[in-house]
C-alpha cells in the first residue's frame, strides 16, 4: 500500500524552547489518521511543514507521492485543508468564498459544496465576519470537502466548536470519507473525537513522535496491571512497559501490546498478575505522554 | 483565477478607489470652475488662471501618490490579517499569486487612472481656452498612471516584504537621519538626506515622476 504521507528526520525548531527533531510519519493511503497531541506539541507546525508553508532544516517530507516543497502546487490541488484559526477574507459572503475557492480547485464539485451549505445551514449571503466561530468552522470544512481531495489535512476543525456542530462536522467528515478512498489527517486534543473516526494514531509530544500505530492496537493494548512479586527489572517481556509504580506492597504497571497469554511470562518471572485494567484511549495517552516525558525504570 | 482574486482585492479596497477616483475626477473640473469663457480675456486675467490651474495640478500627484500606496498596501492587507495561511494553501505557486495579487491592484489602479482621464477630457471641452493656451489631457492621465503605478509598485513590494526587509528599509531612513545628526553635530556642512532625496526625486530617479509641472492647461 502506497503512502499518502511520509516523512524523514524532519527537523523544524522556532526560537530557542520548541524543536520537531527527527520526526518520521507515515501514513497510509485510505487511512483516518489521528493526530494526537497536547495544546503546544508542534502539531499545527508539523502541518504547516507538511503544507509547504514552513520549511524545515531537515529531512525530507513526501505528500501523495510527490516531494513537498518541490510538487507543491500540484500537492495542494489534491489536498483539502482545514486550518486551525479561520483565514477565510471576512468580508466576503458565504458564496463568494464559495466561488473564490473554487476558481482554484480543477475537481471543486459545486452541487457537492450546495448540499453541504444546505446541510450545514449556512446562508450564501452572509458574510464571513457575521457568522459564528462553528459556522466559519462548517465553511472551512465544506470548502476542503468540495474539493474532493485525495488527502484531506484538518488542524483541530472542532477546537472550541459547541457538541452539535462539532456533531454536524464529524459526521459530514465520515459521510464523505465513506463515499471514496481519501486519506484523512486529522490533528486534534480531543482524544475521544479521534477514538471514535480514526484507524491510525499517531501521538505527538514536545516535537517527538511517541507512538504510531493502529487505533485498534493502541486501544486494546494498553492495560493496567497489579503486580505482586514484581521482577525488579523487566527484561524479555512480550509487551512493553510503560510505567511501574509501587503500591501497598505490589506494583501497578501500565503496559502496551499486552494479550491474556502474556500472564504465563509473569508466571516464568515468579510474579503474580492480580488484575488487568483496560484503559481508554484518554488514559492511554495520558500514560504514553507520562512515559515519553520520564522515562520507565 | 485572477477574475476572482481580482473580485476579492475589490471587496476590499473598494470604498478608497471608489474615492479616489472621484477625487481622481473633480481635480481637473476644480480648474475650470471659474475658467469658462476666458477666450479674450485680459493677459493678467489668463495669467492668474493659468496659476491657479497649475496650483490645483500640484495636487495631482499627491492623489496618484494616494492612490499607488493605498493600492499597493490594500493588495496584501486581506491576506497580512490571515498570516497567509489561505493564500498558501492554494494550489498555485508564489510566484503566481504575487502576479495574481499584482495584476489585480494594477487593474484596480486603472479606476482613478480612467477618472482622471474622463475629468480631464471633459474639464477640456468645457472650456473655451485663449489663443496661446493648452490642454494636455492625455499627458496628464499617462503621466498619472505612471506616477501612482511607480508608487504603486514600490508599496506592494514593501507590504510583501518580510519583516526583516522591512526592517532594513526603516533602518535604511533612520541611518540616513542619524548620519545627517552626526554630521551636523560635528559643524560639517554636507547632509545625506537631501541628497538622497534629491537622487530618487531627480531625473533617472524612480520618484521623479512624481516632480514637474502637473498642469491640466499650460502654454
Amino acid at each position: 500500500m502506497n503512502n499518502a504521507i511520509e516523512t524523514h528526520d524532519l527537523a523544524y525548531r522556532a526560537g530557542k524552547h520548541f524543536e520537531i527533531a527527527g520526526l518520521g510519519l507515515t501514513v497510509r493511503e485510505g487511512s483516518m489518521y489521528g493526530f494526537l497531541g497536547p495544546n503546544g506539541s508542534g502539531k499545527t507546525t508539523t502541518i504547516r511543514l507538511l503544507l509547504g508553508m514552513l520549511r524545515p532544516r531537515r529531512g525530507t517530507i513526501s505528500m501523495l507521492g510527490r516531494s513537498v516543497p518541490r510538487d507543491m502546487p500540484e500537492i495542494l490541488g489534491e489536498t483539502g485543508y482545514v486550518p486551525e484559526r479561520p483565514h477565510l477574507y471576512p468580508y466576503l459572503t458565504v458564496s463568494e468564498a464559495t466561488r473564490l475557492h473554487a476558481a482554484f480547485y480543477r475537481s471543486f464539485d459545486a452541487a457537492y459544496a450546495a448540499d453541504l451549505q444546505r446541510r450545514f445551514g449556512l446562508r450564501a449571503d452572509h458574510r464571513i465576519s457575521h457568522l459564528s466561530k462553528g459556522e466559519v468552522g462548517k465553511l472551512h470544512v465544506l470548502l476542503a470537502l468540495a474539493q474532493r481531495p485525495r488527502l484531506l489535512i484538518l488542524d483541530e476543525p472542532t477546537d472550541g466548536l459547541d457538541p452539535v456542530v462539532r456533531r454536524d462536522v464529524l459526521a459530514a467528515l465520515v459521510d464523505f470519507c465513506s463515499q471514496g478512498t481519501t486519506t484523512v489527517f486529522i490533528s486534534s486534543h480531543l482524544v475521544h473525537e479521534l477514538e471514535r473516526i480514526c484507524d491510525w494514531i499517531g501521538i505527538l509530544d514536545e516535537g517527538n513522535l511517541v507512538a504510531e500505530l493502529p487505533m485498534a492496537e493502541f486501544k486494546n493494548g494498553i492495560k493496567r496491571l497489579r503486580v505482586v512479586r514484581a521482577p525488579a527489572v523487566v527484561t524479555g517481556a512480550p509487551f512493553v512497559v510503560l510505567s511501574r509504580e509501587p503500591s501497598d506492597g505490589e506494583q501497578t504497571w501500565v503496559v502496551r501490546g499486552w494479550e491474556p497469554r502474556m500472564a504465563e511470562w509473569l508466571s516464568t518471572a515468579n510474579a503474580e498478575l492480580r488484575e488487568v485494567v483496560d484503559l481508554d484511549l484518554e488514559e492511554g495517552f495520558v500514560e504514553l505522554l507520562r512515559v515519553s516525558r520520564v522515562p520507565a525504570a | 483565477m485572477y477574475r476572482q482574486i481580482l473580485y476579492v482585492q475589490w471587496c476590499a479596497l473598494r470604498l478608497p478607489v471608489v474615492l479616489l477616483g472621484v477625487l481622481a475626477f473633480a481635480l481637473p473640473l476644480l480648474t475650470v470652475t471659474y475658467g469658462g469663457g476666458l477666450e479674450g480675456a485680459p493677459p493678467g486675467q489668463v495669467a492668474q488662471w493659468l496659476y491657479a490651474a497649475q496650483q490645483i495640478g500640484q495636487l495631482v500627484p499627491y492623489v496618484a501618490m494616494l492612490a499607488g500606496v493605498l493600492l499597493g498596501i490594500g493588495s496584501w492587507a486581506p491576506d497580512h490579517a490571515g498570516k497567509h495561511v489561505y493564500a498558501l494553501s492554494l494550489p498555485v505557486t508564489r510566484a503566481r499569486y504575487v502576479w495574481l495579487r499584482f495584476a489585480a491592484g494594477t487593474t484596480l489602479l486603472l479606476v482613478p487612472v480612467t477618472a482622471i482621464g474622463i475629468g480631464a477630457l471633459v474639464a477640456t471641452v468645457s472650456v473655451r481656452l485663449p489663443s496661446g493656451v493648452h490642454a494636455y489631457p492625455l499627458a496628464l492621465t499617462a503621466r498619472f498612471l505612471l506616477a501612482s503605478f511607480v508608487c504603486y509598485a514600490i508599496f506592494f513590494t514593501i507590504a510583501i516584504s518580510t519583516r526583516r526587509a522591512a526592517l532594513a528599509v526603516l533602518g535604511g531612513i533612520g541611518g540616513l537621519l542619524l548620519a545627517d545628526a552626526v554630521l551636523w553635530g560635528f559643524g560639517v556642512g554636507a547632509t545625506v538626506t537631501p541628497t538622497v532625496f534629491m537622487w530618487l526625486t531627480n531625473w533617472p530617479g524612480p520618484l521623479s515622476i512624481l516632480i514637474g509641472r502637473w498642469a491640466l492647461f499650460d502654454v
